[in-house]
């Protein structure tokens, strides 16, 4: 007899999976707007959001029943622990999709800028993030999302080198002031993406490990006061 | 409780030592037998001193025969036991067992006050058993442990009434006032709030936390939740095995083994 706290456990890991998948898609198609001015996504993109936030209500109201009704304990409760962080992760990934489609849409007439900076490159190191972070938590895959943050760097440089190329572009030709701004937000639109990504792959590592690497670096030397 | 210490009893062995290395008890390779049947197999568990050790398991495991094995009530329903329970130094199999279950007292599931008595009667009924007369003094023990068992607030204006007509939840407070007014060191509690609504059991929790400043309490719990609440230690046992027993925030935040994690998680038991 399948037990009523199994049933809705499975529903809770199978919305947020559908919900990761929406995500994962999402930014799949707004870089591939970004890169491919013929790829026209915007619509699609931020149809889609729709469906990730109402998504992201349901993960909320499942992980509160789950809690109020079940009282888990050990793996159990930090998989619902780590449903409910990343379903903000996701939303917020979601939402930083519509954003770059939006920035892509607003500077459709300056394309070649694009190409000339290093946000391709910054997008695809991106892409792998919140690829291998969704498949980490998908495939409860440890090994993968202690690979995830080790990129978190590379992109962090790349938005600093990119912001200084849009710069020079602006200093060069103050007419491209407008497109260079929106790029500008955009790179640090993918650099907050990649941040997400990171995120979700500690929050795997708490799930799977019972480690709470968050801000681990950060917090080496720091106590709270008593 | 000095008051107590001069009940004079022939049976009061003197040879009991001091506590050693915070070890309270230490039960080593215990099994635990009904005639032919054995209910617990080589049980080894060190219980330290002023700490909650919470039992856990499914039913028939051997929580309960593990926990009257302690002060010997297991022997009292024609059970058997080898090897050793070492309580502050010394075998408890060599210890008067009146004497032991005055030093481990026990609370039960059912709340059990005596019906035909008042509630000062009850709380004192150990101590007046046992020789102890002194009205001032039985005064005072009875307010002092009434208080402790956070009763006396709600029981002062009513100590000649029958201990019957409180409610369940200040019955089982009142057997646990009981219990500690003959001054135990261990309190052995068997499921002492299922039988309790979610306030009195919250009491009884609370009562808890603060007997643990003054004893050891070893508590068998049905409620995950509660023996995750209360304890500093947790034993989980399946099937007269003691499967894991560690840190209770260990226990129910990543559990050894993985019997232990599908117990808890409600996956089996």
């Amino acid at each position: 007899m399948e037990r009523h706290f199994e049933k809705e456990f499975e529903e809770l890991k199978t919305t947020i999976n559908k919900m990761a998948s929406i995500v994962d898609e999402q930014v799949e198609c707004s870089f591939k707007d970004m890169e491919d001015q013929g790829a026209r996504l915007y619509k699609s993109v931020k149809q889609r959001d729709r469906e990730v936030d109402a998504y992201d209500n349901l993960v909320m109201a499942q992980c509160e029943n789950l809690l109020a009704l079940y009282q888990p304990v050990a793996s159990d409760l930090r998989f619902i622990l780590t449903a409910i962080k990343i379903d903000s992760q996701l939303e917020r990934c979601g939402d930083i999709a519509v954003n770059i489609v939006q920035r892509v849409k607003r500077t459709d007439n300056f394309r070649d800028i694009i190409s000339q900076t290093d946000l391709p490159e910054m997008a695809k190191s991106a892409r792998i993030m919140v690829k291998d972070a969704i498949t980490a938590f998908i495939n409860r895959d440890n090994a993968l999302a202690k690979t995830i943050w080790v990129n978190d760097d590379v992109v962090d440089d790349l938005n600093k080198k990119i912001f200084n190329q849009l710069v020079e572009k602006i200093k060069a030709n103050p007419d491209l002031a407008e497109p260079c701004a929106h790029l500008i937000v955009l790179a640090r639109q993918i650099e907050r993406l990649a941040d997400h990504a990171t995120n979700i792959s500690e929050d795997v590592i708490f799930m799977l490990e019972n480690e709470i690497v968050t801000h681990k670096k950060k917090l080496e030397d720091f106590h709270l006061p008593e | 409780m000095e008051i107590v210490e001069q009940v004079k009893t022939e049976s009061i062995p003197k040879n009991i030592p001091m506590n050693q290395d915070n070890v309270k008890i230490s039960i080593q390779n215990l099994s635990a037998f009904f005639g032919k049947t054995q209910v617990l197999k080589n049980i080894s568990i060190d219980i330290s001193e002023k700490k909650v050790i919470a039992i856990i398991g499914p039913s028939g495991c051997g929580k309960s025969t593990f926990l009257r094995s302690i002060n010997r009530m297991h022997e009292v329903a024609r059970g058997t036991i080898t090897g050793k329970i070492i309580f502050d130094g010394e075998d408890v199999m060599k210890i008067d067992p009146v004497f032991l279950r005055r030093k481990i007292g026990m609370v039960f599931q059912k709340p059990n006050p005596f019906p035909t008595m008042s509630v000062f009667n009850n709380v004192v009924a150990g101590l007046k058993l046992n020789g102890f007369r002194n009205r001032k003094a039985l005064k005072e023990i009875v307010e002092k442990t009434l208080k402790q068992a956070a009763l006396w607030d709600e029981v002062k204006d009513m100590m000649n009434k029958s201990g019957a007509n409180l409610s369940g939840g200040q019955q089982q407070r009142l057997c646990i006032a009981r219990t500690i007014a003959i001054n135990p060191e261990v309190i052995l509690m068997d499921e002492p709030a299922s039988a309790l609504d979610p306030i009195s059991t919250a009491k009884i929790e609370e009562l808890i936390f603060e007997l643990k400043k003054d004893y050891t309490i070893i508590i068998v719990t049905h409620n995950m939740q509660q023996a995750a609440r209360v304890s500093d230690y947790t034993a989980f046992f399946y099937m007269g095995e003691l499967i894991e027993y560690a840190d209770t925030k260990k226990m129910f935040t990543s559990p050894a083994k993985k019997q232990t994690e599908d117990y808890i998680t409600g996956r089996f038991g």
